[in-house]
């Protein structure tokens, strides 16, 4: 209950009222910096490492860092894999046909023969890619996807091109697109099936 | 007489001004270092080496310990031939350290960075020789443009004949998410390939068909299926008080494993008999076991693995070791 005061009073305590108010204020944000310098300054929590006991191909299976897929990012790896894995294979099917060619026969009518096939591979690969609905997470890893398999197509169409004018360019060219592809597709396995390659 | 006695001491003039006038034949000789690209840590032991897997409570040094931490080891030879400055590698680690995290490495320095502490650059790179195609050997290929690749026909070969195998169990580059449980082409991602596949379309690879001298001194030896189908050994001649070097990639995974007679690293592709052949090769050409150097051997950069024990710690944790200087080259040791 307040009481009623006088003018000089009423002023003096005015004056009280408001230094402490500042106080207040100037407590409050105080506060909030500390707040907000601790926060940036504190390390995050790493990852948990885990050893993993078994042993699947190459030298070791040691630790590596636990994954935090959620289910449906889960669902969508598994659905993934069985297309990865062909796209893989496709790939470097494309790389040694290029290899052969260049190294063997020299023969572009061998060459069209082995990638011609490729190209329907990636194809189908994309549309099966495209049919699987990524979760909301990983909408940028599975547009990603979607373009490497098109490099990789692409990739095959100008291989082809040397069987029309044997110019080395299109395997150079065709190359480059297949690098582009292989390092796409390298840093999503990092993310969706860890551990997909061991030291070895 | 006198006329001929004239022409035979010319004869012996000219041969005697052909003798001086002919440059000194002077013993080709090479500055070695060995460079830590990554390590692996914390590998089971006996994951690594079947001999030495770890027993509980066992008191036994073969047996005691748990896990390992493996180096991943690039040879740097550099000389002068010819007149030509040479920096050749053995092997050419990864690079893949921002997208393969899994594979639970630390210590990483790029091969790249690693040379600059010894004062060479990439492009001063003229040769690189993979003991085999895996991504963790031959992974950064395309960091050096005017190096020549070296890699033997039968590692080619390999790879192909396991990708086209009639059997989807065996073609697989993996059999599922996770793994690749041994099937021959695991090891070798389309990345890796794709840069050994970019060195022959620029005209810088040569396949190597079994045993070649790549420069005076230095030799490549076909170890095949001693770890993968094509795996190869680079044996160097330094010239030098250290001898003979013999690069054995991942036949010599484990450098203890040739001095105690252990195998290392097992391989579908490898067969445990040539790896002991391989093993047996640098006891032939180095005269014993102190000379082989290894790939992934646990205590490199230490005095218990002496021809590395002249080490020190370069960026982010990752050794150097420098093993042997030819004249005129100065240490590099920080």
């Amino acid at each position: 209950m307040l009481k009623d005061v006088s003018g000089p009073q009423r002023t003096a305590r005015m004056a009280t009222l408001k230094g402490f108010g500042l106080g207040v204020l100037v407590v409050g944000l105080i506060g909030i910096v500390a707040f907000a310098v601790i926060r940036e300054n504190v390390k995050p929590v790493e990852p948990k490492v885990e050893a993993n006991a078994s042993f699947v191909g190459g030298l070791s299976q040691h630790a590596h860092e636990t994954m935090a897929l959620s289910p449906e990012e889960e669902s969508y790896a598994t659905a993934l894999w069985p297309i990865h894995s062909e796209v893989k294979l496709a790939a470097v099917r494309m790389i040694f046909a290029g290899l052969a060619y260049k190294t063997e026969d020299h023969d572009a009518k061998k060459l069209r023969a082995k990638v011609q096939p490729l190209t329907k591979t990636f194809e189908d690969a994309g549309i099966r890619v495209r049919k699987i609905k990524p979760p909301a997470a990983l909408q940028e890893a599975h547009n990603t996807y979607v373009e490497a398999v098109k490099l990789y197509s692409s990739a095959t169409r100008e291989m082809i091109k040397v069987a029309d004018d044997g110019k080395d360019e299109h395997l150079i060219l065709a190359q480059q697109r297949s690098e582009q592809a292989s390092l796409a597709i390298l840093k999503l396995s990092d993310v969706l099936w860890p551990g997909e390659y061991k030291p070895n | 007489m006198k006329s001929s006695m004239k022409k035979a001491l010319v004869a012996v003039g000219l041969a005697a001004a052909a003798t001086l006038a002919a440059p000194v034949a002077q013993a080709q000789s090479y500055s070695v270092w060995l460079v830590e690209n990554s390590r692996f840590m914390n590998v089971p032991y006996g994951a690594f080496m079947p001999d030495r897997v770890f027993v509980p409570g066992s008191t036994s040094k073969m047996n005691n310990i748990n896990t390992v931490d493996l180096p991943v080891n690039v040879g740097v030879i550099k000389g002068t031939v010819n007149g030509k400055a040479e920096v050749i590698l053995a092997d050419a680690g990864w690079k893949q350290q921002d997208y393969l995290k899994m594979t639970g490495s630390d210590h990483y320095s790029a091969v790249v960075d690693q040379l600059k502490l010894l004062g060479i650059s990439a492009g001063q790179v003229t040769k690189i020789i993979v003991g085999h195609g895996h991504w963790d050997h031959a992974g950064s290929l395309s960091d050096f443009p005017n190096a020549v690749l070296y890699i033997q026909k039968k590692e080619l070969e390999g790879i192909e004949w396991a990708i086209n195998y009639p059997h989807p169990r065996i073609s697989a580059t993996n059999v599922s998410p996770g793994g690749c449980a041994r099937t021959p082409a695991c090891g070798y991602p389309p990345k890796t390939l794709d840069e050994i596949y970019g060195k022959v379309l620029a005209g810088k690879a040569v396949i190597v068909d079994g045993e070649m001298e790549v420069m005076p001194g230095i030799n490549i030896h076909p170890a095949h299926h001693a770890h993968t189908a094509g795996s190869q050994l680079i044996e160097v001649k330094t010239g030098t008080s250290v001898g003979t070097l013999v690069f054995g990639s991942d036949v010599y995974s484990s450098w203890q494993g040739i001095r105690d007679w252990m195998m290392a690293n097992p391989q579908s592709s490898a067969d445990t008999a040539q790896q002991f052949l391989a093993y047996e090769k640098c006891y032939k050409l180095t005269g014993g076991y102190n000379n082989c150097i290894s790939g992934h051997e646990p205590t490199s950069y230490t005095a218990e693995y002496p021809i590395t024990k002249n080490s020190w710690v370069g960026a982010n944790g990752a050794r150097l070791a420098e093993i042997t200087l030819a004249p005129g080259e100065s240490s590099k040791k920080k």
